[in-house]
Parts: C-alpha cells; sequence; structure tokens
C-alpha cells in the first residue's frame, strides 16, 4: 500500500522535528554556545534540500523500490554498501530516539520507573506498526501532526515572556570554526530525510498538492528556530543543564494555574510522536536489512531489530553511556555518507542511466527511419 | 516460519498488546498508595547546626479529597544528603522533592555558601528549577515551623508571598533556574528575597502561634511539637540578599530595594516621594507619586578607550497623595493636572539622586546590581573583554555613567 503526497509531507516534518526537541539544544550549546540556532538552522535547511532532491528523484521513479532502484544505477556492489550504511544510519536514529526517550521518560516523567516497563510497550507498539507497514505509520503520525504543532507553539508561547533577546549577542564571538566544528560533532542528530531513500515505490505521487512538501519542511525549520530561540533566551549559560528541552520550557513558571497542567499533556503527546517516529525508522531499517540480506520475512528482521532495540536499552540501563556513541566521528561519517553522498550520487548515476538509454533510443529511432 | 507469522499475525497482535498492558498494569494497579512509601515535601529549610548541617521539611499528607495535613520533620548529618536520608530513616518513607516549592536558607548556611546543597538537590532533579529561593533569618526548625503554622492558621502561603515579591520587589525570579544563571555569569551574583522570623511585631509581619501544630525530628524526637503558645512574626520587608559565588555577601535595606527598582523595567509598581513642591498649585507640599509605567533602557559606548554607560528612565507617574499643610480647595477640582512644571522638575531631580546613589552603592560593594556587564558584554563584546580584563572587579569605578529622566504625566 502506497502512502499519498500529503502523508510523506506529515512524515518528513516529524521527522525533522522528531530528534531537535530533548538532549540536542543542550548538548549544542556546549560547542556552539549562543549561536547554536544558527548550526540548527542551516543543517536543516540542508536536509531540506536533500529531502526535496530525493522527492524529485523519487517521482522519476515510482515503480521500483530503492534496492532495484540502486541495482539498475549504481550496481550490486555500491547497492550493497549503500544499503548497509542506511541501515546504519537508521539504527543510529532509533538508538538516539529510544535512548532519549528512555532516559526522558524513565528519569524525568516518571518516578522509580522500571527501563523494562518502559521498553516493552514501546517494543510491542513499534513491532505492531512496522508490521503494518508505512500506510498505518503515516496515517497515526496524520493524527497527531496538528495537535503536537499546536502543543509545541503554546509551550512556547506561554513562556515567551521570560525570554532574554540579549542572550543571542554577542554573535560569532569566538568566529565561525567552532561553529563548524559543532555542526560536525552533532550530525547524527540530523540527516532527516535520509529515510526518503527507502521510501522509493512507496509513494503515490498521483495529483500532488504543488510545494506542499516545501511547505512542511519551511515549517518544520520555523517550529524548531522558534523552540529553540525559546529555549536558550530562557535558560542561556544554564541550557546545558536543561537536558529535556520540550519539558523543561513548558515547566519554566513559577505560576500553578490550571492550564499549566496541560504542558504535560503536551510532552505526553510529544512522547507518543517519538515512539511513532522509532516505529518509521525502525521500519526503514527492517526494510533495508531485508533488502541487503535478502531476507523474505518481515517477521523475523522485525524480531531481530526489536532484540537489538531491547539490547540497546539493557544495555544503556546497566553499563555503558550509549549516547556518547553519538558524538563519535563514527555517527558523523555515517550521517554524511548516508544523508550527503548517497543522494548526489544515485541522482548522477539515473542521469548516466537515463542518458544512455536516451542515446540507445535514439540510435533505434535513426534506425527505424533508415528503414523507413 | 508459518507458526511464527500465526502468532504474529494482527488478530493475534492485539492479544500480544492486551498482555503487554496487563503486565504493566496489574503490578501498578497493585502497588500501595505513594503517600505510603514517599513523604512529600512541599518546603525544605536548611542551615548549620554548629559542624553539621540541619534540613527541616514541610511534609504533606493528604487527610481527605479535598484537604491536607502539613507537618515539619527534620533531620541532621554531615551533609544534606544525610540529613535527608535521617528524615528518611524516622519517617520510613523516601523522601520525595517533586513538589519542593520553596527552598529556604539560613544566615549560617548562606554565609558558607550554599551551592553544595543547591548542586545535591538539582543533580538528580530532586527538585524542580522553579522551586523559589529564599535566605530566612532566625532558628531553622522554628522557622519552617512559623511557616507551616501561618498556612493552617491564616491560609497564608509562602509561595504566594514570594511570588508577589518577584514581582514587586525583586523585579526578577528568585529560583533555581535564576540563581544558577547568576552564579554561572563571569560576575557570578545571585539575588534572594529575606525572610525574617521575628520575636516580636515590628510592623508588616504576619503573627502566628509558635509550635501549634505537631511535628518531629528524626534526631531529637519531639521538638516542634507541642510546647506553650509563645507568638512569632514572620516578617517580609523587602530585603534582599546578594550571593556572589554562591556566598551571601551583602544584605539590600529596603529603601536601597526601592531605588534599584527604578532601574529595572520588570519591576510592576512603586512610589516617589517629592518633598518641599512650592510652585503655583502647591505650598511646602510632600508629595507622593505612584509610578505606574517605567521604561528603562541602557546603552553601553566607548569614547576612545572610556566606556560610558548610558541610562534612560521614562516613569509615567501620578500624583496619589498630597501633604500640604493649608490645603486649598483646588486640589478637589476634577479633570485637573495636578503634575506641575516643578513638580516634574523634582521628580526628574529626585530619580536622578536615586540612580546616582544606586550606582555608588554598587561601586561601593562592588555589586553589578544594574547589569553594566551584562549589557556591556552583549554589545561591545570586543572593547569590553580588553577593558574588563584590565579592570576585574574594579570594572564599575571607571565607567562614565549618564542618566537621562523624562516624567510623564499618567493622568
Amino acid at each position: 500500500m502506497k502512502i499519498n503526497y500529503r502523508q510523506l509531507s506529515v512524515m518528513i516534518f516529524f521527522s525533522f522535528i522528531s530528534l531537535k526537541f530533548l538532549v540536542l539544544p543542550s548538548v549544542l550549546y556546549l560547542h556552539s554556545g549562543n549561536m547554536s540556532w544558527l548550526v540548527v538552522l542551516v543543517l536543516m535547511i540542508l536536509d531540506g534540500l536533500f529531502a526535496i532532491s530525493i522527492i524529485d528523484l523519487m517521482k522519476k521513479n515510482q515503480d521500483s523500490n530503492i534496492n532495484e532502484f540502486m541495482n539498475n544505477t549504481i550496481g550490486p556492489v555500491l547497492t550493497k554498501i549503500f544499503l548497509a550504511v542506511l541501515a546504519l544510519k537508521f539504527f543510529l536514529q532509533v538508538a538516539n530516539i529510544v535512548k532519549g526517550l528512555e532516559f526522558f521518560v524513565v528519569e524525568n516523567f516518571y518516578n522509580n520507573f522500571s527501563w523494562i516497563l518502559y521498553i516493552l510497550p514501546l517494543i510491542g507498539l513499534t513491532s505492531f506498526m512496522m508490521y503494518k507497514g508505512l500506510r498505518n505509520i503515516a496515517r497515526v503520525q496524520e493524527v497527531f501532526c496538528w495537535s503536537i504543532v499546536i502543543g509545541c507553539i503554546y509551550i512556547g508561547c506561554k513562556s515567551f515572556s521570560g525570554v532574554d533577546p540579549l542572550v543571542y549577542l554577542p554573535m560569532f564571538k569566538d568566529g565561525a570554526v567552532p561553529l563548524f566544528e559543532s555542526g560536525y560533532r552533532h550530525l547524527s542528530w540530523f540527516g532527516s530525510s535520509t529515510f526518503l531513500l527507502i521510501l522509493f515505490g512507496k509513494v503515490d505521487f498521483q495529483n500532488p498538492r504543488k510545494k506542499l512538501c516545501i511547505k512542511y519542511i519551511i515549517f518544520a525549520i520555523i517550529l524548531v528556530q522558534f523552540i529553540y530561540f525559546i529555549f536558550y533566551g530562557l535558560f542561556d549559560i544554564t541550557s546545558p543543564t536543561h537536558t529535556f528541552a520540550i519539558s523543561d520550557i513548558s515547566q519554566f513558571t513559577s505560576s500553578k494555574s490550571i492550564i499549566d497542567e496541560l504542558s504535560w499533556l503536551v510532552v505526553s503527546l510529544w512522547v507518543i510522536m517519538q515512539s511513532i517516529q522509532i516505529a518509521l525508522y525502525g521500519y526503514c531499517l527492517v526494510l533495508s536489512l531485508m533488502y541487503l540480506f535478502h531476507i523474505k520475512s518481515k517477521i523475523v528482521v522485525i524480531t531481530f531489530v526489536n532484540i537489538l532495540i531491547f539490547a540497546l536499552s539493557y544495555l544503556g540501563a546497566e553499563t555503558i553511556n550509549l549516547e556518547q556513541i553519538f558524538f563519535t566521528p563514527f555517527a558523523s561519517i555515517v550521517t554524511i555518507i548516508s544523508q550527503y553522498i548517497i543522494p548526489p550520487i544515485l541522482w548522477i548515476g539515473y542521469m548516466v542511466r537515463h542518458r544512455r538509454q536516451n542515446k540507445i533510443s535514439g540510435v533505434k529511432n535513426e534506425k527505424t527511419k533508415v528503414n523507413i | 516460519m508459518k507458526k511464527l507469522k500465526s502468532i504474529f499475525s494482527p488478530r493475534k497482535l492485539i492479544i500480544w498488546i492486551f498482555i503487554i498492558i496487563l503486565i504493566i498494569t496489574v503490578p501498578e494497579i497493585a502497588r500501595p498508595a505513594m503517600s505510603k512509601t514517599e513523604a512529600i515535601v512541599t518546603m525544605m529549610c536548611i542551615d548549620k547546626d554548629g559542624e553539621d548541617i540541619k534540613v527541616c521539611t514541610s511534609v504533606l499528607t493528604p487527610a481527605s479529597e479535598k484537604t491536607a495535613n502539613y507537618e515539619v520533620y527534620s533531620g541532621k548529618g554531615k551533609t544534606v544528603g544525610e540529613a535527608v536520608e535521617n528524615i528518611s530513616l524516622a519517617l520510613g518513607k523516601s523522601i520525595g522533592f517533586a513538589q519542593c516549592e520553596i527552598m529556604g536558607f539560613g544566615d549560617n548556611l548562606s554565609e558558607e555558601g550554599i551551592m553544595s546543597t543547591l548542586d545535591f538537590m538539582t543533580r538528580t532533579r530532586r527538585v524542580g528549577r522553579n522551586a523559589l529561593l529564599i535566605n530566612f533569618s532566625g532558628e531553622v526548625e522554628k522557622f519552617a515551623q512559623a511557616v507551616v503554622n501561618m498556612n493552617i492558621e491564616k491560609s497564608l502561603h509562602l509561595e504566594d508571598i514570594m511570588n508577589f515579591d518577584q514581582r514587586y520587589i525583586l523585579s526578577e525570579d528568585s529560583n533555581i533556574h535564576s540563581f544558577y544563571k547568576g552564579y554561572f555569569s563571569k560576575i557570578s551574583l545571585g539575588i534572594m528575597p529575606k525572610i525574617k522570623l521575628e520575636t516580636e511585631d515590628k510592623g508588616n509581619s504576619i503573627e502566628v502561634q509558635e509550635s501549634a501544630t505537631g511535628g518531629g525530628s528524626s534526631n531529637e524526637p519531639g521538638s516542634g511539637s507541642g510546647g506553650d503558645s509563645k507568638k512569632e512574626y514572620i516578617l517580609n520587608d523587602g530585603t534582599a540578599c546578594i550571593f556572589r559565588n554562591g556566598e551571601k555577601i551583602l544584605e539590600i535595606t529596603p529603601d536601597t530595594m526601592k531605588k534599584l527598582n527604578l532601574f529595572i523595567n520588570e519591576s510592576q509598581e512603586g512610589t516617589l516621594t517629592i518633598d518641599h513642591v512650592t510652585d503655583d498649585l502647591y505650598d511646602d507640599a510632600s508629595i507622593i507619586l505612584h509610578v505606574s509605567k517605567k521604561d528603562v533602557s541602557f546603552t553601553p559606548k566607548f569614547d576612545g578607550e572610556k566606556p560610558i554607560y548610558e541610562i534612560s528612565i521614562d516613569v509615567t507617574v501620578l500624583v496619589e497623595e498630597v501633604d500640604e499643610e493649608n490645603p486649598s480647595l483646588k486640589f478637589l477640582k476634577r479633570n485637573k493636572e495636578f503634575l506641575t512644571p516643578t513638580l516634574i522638575e523634582k521628580t526628574k531631580q529626585q530619580v536622578e539622586k536615586q540612580a546616582y546613589e544606586i550606582i555608588e552603592y554598587c561601586k561601593e560593594n562592588k555589586v553589578d546590581l544594574i547589569h553594566v556587564y551584562e549589557f556591556f558584554y552583549r554589545k561591545q563584546y570586543k572593547k569590553f573583554s580588553e577593558y574588563y580584563d584590565k579592570m576585574q572587579e574594579k570594572y564599575l569605578d571607571n565607567i562614565d555613567y549618564k542618566i537621562s529622566v523624562k516624567v510623564n504625566s499618567s493622568y
């Protein structure tokens, strides 16, 4: 079952905002200070541009899936390598959300909450969604889309009066180099359009509303910038200590009005949204593994992915700090390859193939003309 | 494989989800009420007690759907953590600080430094960052008990008083978040209001019965409960405390706080008293002006190497009270503008005078209460960094302050 263009736009919107509202604002501040918003803006615009280019490529190849498309354009060896990199990228994205959400739910949302009680229902939910497929995920995202948008805007507006615009000065205090370094270091939180590669042949582009996707991308960038503006404006140099951005913004009030309780409703909605996002990236991971190892049974791969998620959660809870992995050059390189290298290569491959086909059809046409 | 598929068929998946929900919900339902295992702390007061640290907590116990009892429990230890642990042992419950709205620091601890205590409370997110911070005088246990008694006897909540205080006196938040913000800034200053516990009425205070309700101590059983019905007075006169590097260095009197409020846009109200006004309308009158609106702007500049701090104060006032020996009938006239040119001029002078007094106060005590560092750092970063590196703590002394005042009528 294919998803439609509107559902694809909503999916892109969620992917753009999903990893941005929890740990990223605080960790980013440590390296890029009050210019963190610029790092996010530049990387999100890049993500947006790559998303548009991938969608264009998808429109030109509506019938073949990514495996077939890559095999036809760049050959089986590169296909295998790229699928492996994509699988890694999706795994990192799943891991990032699972760990972030776990940290949030277990440490902050509940008191004395066991990680196993978090991971079991999450696995149950995401397995079901991965099994049911893309359309199911898209529909759920559509249902929650506007309530989450309104909720985020509400949380931001509620704390707006506490924002001190002066915190954004001085700009470029240490020059632009630390910003580039910071961007590179935090790349694993970006690459939000990589998942589109797996959706080749799964989107119905009939009667697409003009530029709907671009509108959603711009809206996502504005929403993220708005929340970042509020976050840094409120917390300034103490930002690194506020590890749960969205909930810390919502709690930034001394008043005790009933309307403040709504913030928790919004934060809960946001937790649900994150779970759906795990299902989406998990689904992409499942498909890339299926293509990579030629496995036909979806259930087997879903089970494998779930074991991975469980192990990840267990390891995180028991021994190692998995968050450190996201800061390593390894995670950044995976993002660079999957987000910034694979799409251009696919475009080049497509163009070369297209030209070759045109040449062949041109020669054929000439031959038929001569024959006539 | 077929078997596996049938186990995970969509219909059976619903059963799986149901089983998972059961696994989670049954233990949750079977759990004892949280109030049985956890003490809900709404306020904690901490101070030094000799070499030890004494922590007093106001614990909320839900009595019915609509009512709750507050009781004070205290504990002592070498560290805050140990003191809290002792309370926990005595109560047989873990201590939950998530609902803690106020953290009070006694004078002794404040002078020694409160950062390690704050660190303990916030590092593992025991207390929300919006918990209010206060400095208090008097014995820690008595203070905590008096606050609880005020709540029970008068239905007055300290957090409400403090919220009001933040708006009208301090003009900025006095919570963990803003304290940290000040602490981690380069000048490392923090501000918090002071609440005094007095044994006699000094006016403007709230009378409470000493030890009217029960309580207990983990180390000293029975203390804080029972006893005679002496009276105590909780006084919030607008005094504030300044902390540098987490240590209390200065107490600002209410008068100075009022003057300081002239510099702060956020302070919502204030009054100005202008003495000896004589013109066509007044005859040696003392006039009280209500400041209904304020617009203060700061412009940091450099004239060559010399830093200049321009402060523009735009106040909108209303004549609220006229104290004259022989008041004439003209004051009763409606639609009359009472803000005469002489009064405006005198008001300007008064505001300017107060502003310079505050600048001198800041220089004298080496405390930047008028955000000089902040504005220069933000708007003149390069030049100011060089200047600051040279001057260090004396940076306030060599700045030229230019004050311009505009007085408008809110009539």
